[in-house]
């Protein structure tokens, strides 16, 4: 994937989870890790990706 | 770029402040900030009115420039460049005064180069290539902008609005046979007609009227003109408003991009610093949501951030206050920049977000474009469907601009609640994950390519590998030039783009010797119809003999580039865009290619 291409889905993931509103932003990002696991489809991959996720978990500012 | 003054560079007492009113955190002990001028003084011009017969100036005048800033300066210049007379009407008394543009991009270095104006900008502007970006206290992005040895011209140089105007100004002053600047003459009204348009002017010395067979509308962000004949700009307004801080301050610190998110000087907030020339620092930080914009701008409020920032930054040493303003993100155009015989250029025709510095970068795009285009449509050369082209041309580059415009924009002023929650995700995970870091990377200005331009001749299918597309500017290189008259004997290095003429450019690349065949026939037609055209030979090898002229690619690296070898030829515009390119062209093509650029009759929409 080259940088623009990041940066464009990157931009749909933004306006995907802007149209469905902030209440249901937390499913929107739970669907669609499960859906990335899957498509993955590397258990040792997506534990690693987990971990890192979770890794210095700071909350956002004003939380 | 759009803004409102809120508080000028007024010598006044400002309160003591004893915290940050935004973060809480406390601030270095109360004290008072004078404000301080820039360290500029712009001269006083006043205003002339012309010989006039019944209230109307009795020359007319081909074109008329509105707007004395960067983008109506670099179009007189241009303008009479190429030979044509120009009348720029400027409301104030001299240069601008304030925070305005400060980044200069390389491409506008390139075009104020063929102005005969880049070395003021490269004595005085501060030169960076990079920048470093911060989330919280930790260093997340460290970028860099395209930049090689082979480059003519940094990618970016910082200095004031006031010295860019100056460095035109003086240059325009330099060709006054042909500027004619106009003072404290504001328009207040402007008759479009068939064959031109009526102004009305006003002076501090009276009112009078004119007649211009053109006018260029650089008229900035609230241009009159535009409002007058009721354009609407269409687009987005975000609601990111952003407070623009000038202060001085004496700090060895490097030129880069600053940019810091949520700093623990300034909690929720992002931060822009920048270095100007003769320690003038430019402070961009972004207002919440709940903040009042009249109260945020209140010397009381801005004096803690920005000492709490300088803080954080580790900047010692003394510094005071010189210019607060305030900047709303605004991503409009018009939908054509010609409407008759009104031409619009710069923030008159466009406004750009502040992110990634195209307002005043694409206003001197706007204005390199135009003035040839103008130039020739006035003295004959070319008929006015060429003008239309400016406006095809430069409303694409200001839809690429403004979508990535709006990208950096979305990034630095998240639109919504996702925006910022990814955002917040990115820059958490940049530390440790360099992949997501592409996604911080500010996307500066860089050169625009005309892609669907109607003047370009399309490539012959699979003929280059390599090399500038019609419609893109040339890549820089060095070549070795001839000795110059006053330095007999003594070849010297320069770059590919000093081979431009202010006409068209057929850059021919041959082996060693002078080429077999040459144009001849192309070259007496444009001579026969006033064009001026030049053919430049580049070598493969030096020549054996001396009294060459042209260029050698003494690096070897100039041929691959483009992927030429012997006979290949690339026809530059006056604006160093590529038109067309041939592995072996004839006579025919070369005259076609410039045919379909000053035939009037050409029916330019059926070829994009």
């Amino acid at each position: 994937m080259t940088a623009s291409e990041l940066d464009a889905v990157y931009t749909r993931l933004c306006q995907a989870m802007t149209t469905l509103g902030e209440p249901a932003a937390t499913l929107f990002l739970a669907r669609f890790a499960l859906l990335a696991i899957t498509h993955i489809d590397d258990s040792s991959a997506v534990t690693r990706l987990i971990d890192d996720a979770a890794e210095a978990f700071e909350p956002t500012p004003g939380d | 770029m759009s803004q409102s003054v809120i508080a000028g560079p007024i010598p006044r007492e400002t309160g003591p402040a004893a915290t940050n009113p935004v973060s809480d955190i406390p601030i270095r002990a109360s004290r008072t900030r004078e404000f301080r001028p820039y360290p500029f003084r712009a001269a006083v011009h006043a205003a002339v009115i012309p010989p006039l017969r019944d209230g109307v100036e009795m020359s007319r005048h081909p074109v008329v420039v509105v707007g004395g800033g960067p983008v109506g300066l670099t179009t007189a210049l241009g303008l009479a460049r190429h030979d044509v007379p120009v009348v720029l009407i400027e409301a104030d008394d001299g240069v601008c005064a304030g925070s305005r543009a400060i980044c200069i991009s390389r491409r506008s270095l390139e075009i104020f180069d063929r102005l005969g104006a880049a070395a003021g900008f490269l004595d005085i502007g501060l030169p960076w290539t990079g920048g470093r970006s911060f989330y919280r206290d930790t260093e997340v992005l460290h970028f860099r902008m395209p930049h090689d040895e082979l480059q003519k011209h940094p990618p970016m140089v910082n200095l004031a609005q006031y010295h860019i105007e100056q460095i035109l100004l003086e240059a325009a002053e330099g060709d006054a046979g042909r500027i004619d600047i106009r003072w404290q003459t504001r328009v207040t009204s402007i008759e479009a007609r068939a064959d031109g348009a009526m102004l009305t002017l006003s002076t501090p010395d009276g009112a009078y009227r004119m007649h211009a067979d053109w006018v260029v509308a650089a008229d900035g962000g609230r241009s009159f003109v535009r409002e007058s004949l009721g354009l609407p700009l269409r687009g987005t307004s975000y609601q990111g408003r952003y407070v623009i801080v000038d202060i001085l301050l004496d700090s060895d610190r490097p030129t880069e991009r600053l940019a810091y998110f949520d700093p623990p000087c300034n909690p929720g907030s992002t931060v822009l610093v920048h270095k100007q020339p003769h320690g003038v620092w430019r402070i961009d930080y972004q207002l919440r949501e709940d903040e009042d914009s009249e109260a945020a701008v209140q010397p009381g409020n801005v004096i803690p951030r920005v000492e709490s920032l300088l803080d954080m930054m580790g900047e010692r040493a003394d510094w005071s206050p010189v210019w607060i303003s305030l900047y709303r993100a605004n991503a409009l155009t018009l939908d054509r920049y010609r409407h008759g015989r009104v031409l619009f250029a710069g923030d008159a025709a466009h406004l750009m977000p502040i992110f990634g510095v195209r307002g005043a970068n694409s206003g001197i795009d706007d204005a390199d474009n135009l003035a040839w285009k103008l130039a020739y449509v006035v003295r004959g050369l070319a008929g006015e469907a060429l003008l239309e082209t400016y406006s095809d041309e430069r409303v694409a580059a200001a839809r690429e601009n403004l979508e990535h415009g709006a990208k950096s924009t979305e990034f630095m002023a998240p639109p919504s609640f996702a925006f910022d929650l990814m955002r917040t995700a990115v820059l958490g995970l940049a530390a440790r994950h360099p992949a997501v870091r592409a996604l911080i990377n500010p996307r500066q200005t860089s050169a625009i390519t005309y892609t669907r331009s109607p003047l370009n001749t399309p490539d012959i299918v699979d003929a280059f590998d390599a090399g500038p597309v019609p419609g893109a500017v040339l890549p820089a290189c060095p070549v070795t030039l001839p000795a110059t008259p006053d330095d007999a004997g003594a070849s010297r290095i320069g770059h590919v783009t000093d081979l431009l003429g202010m006409g068209f450019t057929a850059l021919w690349f041959v082996d060693d010797a002078e080429p077999r065949t040459s144009f001849d026939a192309v070259l007496a037609s444009m001579r026969a119809r006033g064009v001026p055209f030049v053919e430049v030979p580049i070598r493969r090898r030096a020549p054996s003999s001396d009294g060459w002229f042209g260029a050698i690619d003494h690096t070897g690296r100039l041929f691959p580039m483009f992927g030429a070898r012997p006979g290949t030829v690339y026809l530059v515009r006056p604006d160093g865009h590529v038109l067309a390119r041939w592995q072996r062209p004839d006579v025919g093509s070369i005259q076609r290619a410039l045919d379909r650029v000053l035939a009037p009759g050409n029916r330019w929409g059926a070829l994009s």
